[in-house]
């Protein structure tokens, strides 16, 4: 059985800048497979490639078997894609949309059980800007299985939704794939790639870092964690310093409690951790000043092997 | 494609408001235009062939070019060319001063004056004649109670009466087009330039930001075919909306219009698909509907006046007469024009529907070129 993407040495140029720099990776039939990357990683040209929106500079593309280069409609015709902040027209309803755009397909699913599978069959007669942004995307995923894919390309599914509307929209993606089709996401929150892909590539400044299951990801780093610990003042430079070195704000208590939240990488394992703990109850000078008011161990996640792989972390706000 | 076509003019019809001004836009000209009575020009021209170059011909010149209301025109030659122009409607009177002016009245026909008048100038005819008539019993120093010894020439009879020995008058039958429904035929240019730029610029700027040109990219369907969807669905807009100005100038304003209806169409058609592509072009250059808006606004609203529209371009100073000619609004009014108000026929056209044929064709090479699908 033929993957459902054989990407090879794929390279795409705007002028100067390299968006895509040589990237190779397969995906499985059948799996969910998640393109993890910070904002501008090259996520979004490498899914355009592949769904024939763009041209490659260099290197291959097969998808379900059929080179792109040479069969791009055929491709379309079989994958579903749903676009990162695509809308749809203005003054149809979701009903309207789904049979125009199912006119488009040799093959096509009727709107009503689409409309079913996405939560949505009570709102056939409404326009689009009338849902709520849970809902609208829910209508882009159904609007992109609206020609019965094999493959289904999902570009940042959950970006912008509160997180009640991120759990359905994942609920939604098992759901679709438990029908047997083969699904591509990107993200840039990592709790969405380790819940939700059994396969996933870290891309960052166009290029592929690494490429695994999210628990191999995870235990190629060994043991590895993250103490965030609560004071109830603001540490000087030379106390996050005796901090291990790496004591970083993560969070500003609001300034009538004055206190500070920091998180602390520990890269050598238990050893480092009982160092850790031992100096928060022994005779630190840094404790008769400062009271510790919280403290909360977890062990790595994706967040730390991208830090780890890249030395930058995958986003801003923590 | 019939699938989108349908459901593009299904949107176009939803978006009630935004097709209400599109409608009303050209619809307050003609409103406007409508109310106001054009049907006598505040001043009426004046030909004087002097024949006889006496100091009594000088005397009446100079007294006619004295009536208020009343402009000489200067550099026409000679008679024929006058009565040629009367015939047309470019000119409102011809006064004909013989050589025999101011000999005694009756004595010869040679001293009598002519006056030639379009049909068309309505009441002001008899006033213009009264006040002439006046003017030449004046110079004439002959008696005026000498009766006129000539037949009457052809045209009006002239009343026996004290002055009748002086001036032959004439009526040439002149069917003037009415200004209003010269306008409203520019008007039905103007809506369809105005709309189709405007429309398609805007429609594309908006489907680009809101990532749909992309979302269609993505499926197998041809992007040709949605052009051409996109295309038809405002043909048809176009149509309905000179159907309707046209309806609205002849139903409520009382305009005459003739020509075969399909050939208004076919003119109506070709010139759409010139200001489509210009749409497409503006949108290719444009960043958010707003701006295509305007950049529709500021290549339509120029055109408007400098194909004349409203009034002839002929005036124009330098060279701009020649751009007025070369701009694509230009050779779709004069075709509107020839065929609605003259009642020519498709064919006498077709220079003016070979210069649209062209603009089509260079704009939509233009177009396919400059196109941005984000």
């Amino acid at each position: 059985m033929h993957p459902a993407i054989q990407v090879e040495n794929l390279v795409k140029r705007f002028g100067a800048v390299t968006a895509v720099d040589g990237i190779s990776f397969e995906v499985d039939q059948g799996e969910i497979f998640g393109i993890l990357g910070p904002n501008g990683a090259g996520k979004t040209t490498a899914l355009e490639i592949i769904e024939g929106l763009q041209k490659p500079t260099s290197g291959s593309v097969k998808v379900l078997g059929m080179d792109l280069a040479k069969s791009s409609r055929e491709v379309k015709a079989r994958i579903g894609v749903q676009l990162q902040s695509a809308a749809y027209f203005e003054f149809l309803s979701l009903q309207e949309i789904l049979n125009l755009l199912g006119a488009f397909y040799p093959k096509q699913v009727p709107a009503g059980e689409l409309l079913e599978m996405v939560g949505l069959a009570d709102r056939a007669k409404a326009r689009l800007k009338q849902l709520s942004g849970g809902q609208q995307q829910r209508f882009t995923v159904a609007a992109s299985l609206v020609n019965q894919p094999e493959l289904l390309i999902l570009d940042e599914p959950t970006t912008g939704l509160d997180p009640q509307a991120r759990r359905d929209m994942w609920e939604l993606i098992r759901r679709v794939h438990e029908r047997g089709i083969t699904i591509v996401l990107t993200t840039h929150y990592m709790e969405e790639a380790q819940t939700l892909c059994q396969r996933l590539a870290i891309m960052d400044r166009g290029k592929l870092v690494a490429s695994d299951t999210p628990s191999n990801l995870v235990a190629g780093l060994g043991e590895h964690y993250s103490v965030t610990v609560v004071f109830d003042r603001h540490l000087n430079e030379d106390e996050r310093a005796s901090l291990n070195g790496n004591a970083e704000l993560v969070q500003d208590h609001a300034a009538a409690l004055g206190g500070a939240a920091y998180r602390i990488r520990l890269d050598d394992g238990a050893a480092g951790l009982t160092g850790l703990l031992e100096r928060f109850g022994g005779p630190d000078p840094l404790f008769k000043t400062a009271n510790l008011e919280h403290l909360d161990i977890t062990s790595a996640t994706l967040e730390d092997v991208f830090l780890a792989i890249t030395g930058n972390r995958l986003r801003e706000e923590p | 494609m019939t699938a989108f076509f349908l459901a593009d003019l299904k949107m176009m019809v939803r978006n009630g408001q935004a097709m209400f001004w599109a409608m009303a836009f050209p619809l307050i000209f003609v409103v406007v235009f409508g109310l106001f009575d054009f049907s006598l020009p505040t001043f009426s021209s004046i030909a004087v062939v002097d024949e006889s170059g006496s100091p009594a011909s000088r005397q009446v010149i100079e007294q006619v070019s004295a009536i208020y209301l009343l402009e000489v025109e200067e550099e026409i030659p000679d008679e024929r060319m006058a009565r040629e122009l009367i015939a047309q409607g470019d000119l409102d009177y011809l006064l004909v001063l013989p050589a025999g002016l101011g000999s005694p009245a009756g004595q010869s026909p040679d001293s009598r004056a002519t006056l030639v008048a379009a049909s068309a100038n309505g009441g002001r005819n008899q006033l213009v004649e009264g006040s002439i008539r006046n003017i030449l019993s004046g110079v004439s120093g002959g008696a005026p109670g000498a009766a006129a010894s000539g037949a009457p020439a052809e045209g009006s009879a002239t009343e026996a009466s004290a002055m009748e020995g002086v001036l032959v008058s004439q009526e040439v039958a002149v069917t003037r087009i009415p200004y209003f429904e010269i306008v409203l035929l520019g008007l039905v240019g103007m809506g369809i330039m105005n709309n189709a730029i405007i429309s398609i610029a805007v429609r594309i700027s908006n489907y680009r930001n809101m990532s749909i040109l992309k979302r269609l990219l993505v499926t197998p369907f041809p992007i040709w075919k949605y052009f051409v969807g996109e295309v038809g669905a405002h043909l048809v807009i176009a149509v309905v909306q000179a159907v309707i100005i046209i309806a609205v100038g002849v139903l409520v304003f009382g305009a005459n219009i003739h020509g075969n209806p399909i050939d208004l169409f076919v003119i109506v058609v070709l010139g759409s698909l010139v200001f489509l592509n210009v749409g497409f072009i503006v949108s290719a250059y444009s960043r958010n509907p707003a701006a295509a808006s305007g950049m529709g606004n500021a290549i339509g609203l120029p055109m408007m006046f400098f194909s004349g529209t409203f009034f002839p371009t002929a005036t124009l100073p330098w060279v701009l007469p020649y751009v007025a000619e070369a701009l694509p609004l230009t050779p779709m009014l004069e075709a509107l024009r020839a065929v609605g108000n003259e009642g020519d026929p498709l064919w006498s056209v077709w220079p003016q529907l070979a210069v649209l044929a062209g603009w089509v064709l260079g704009t939509g090479v233009v177009a396919t070129k400059v196109f941005k699908f984000e």
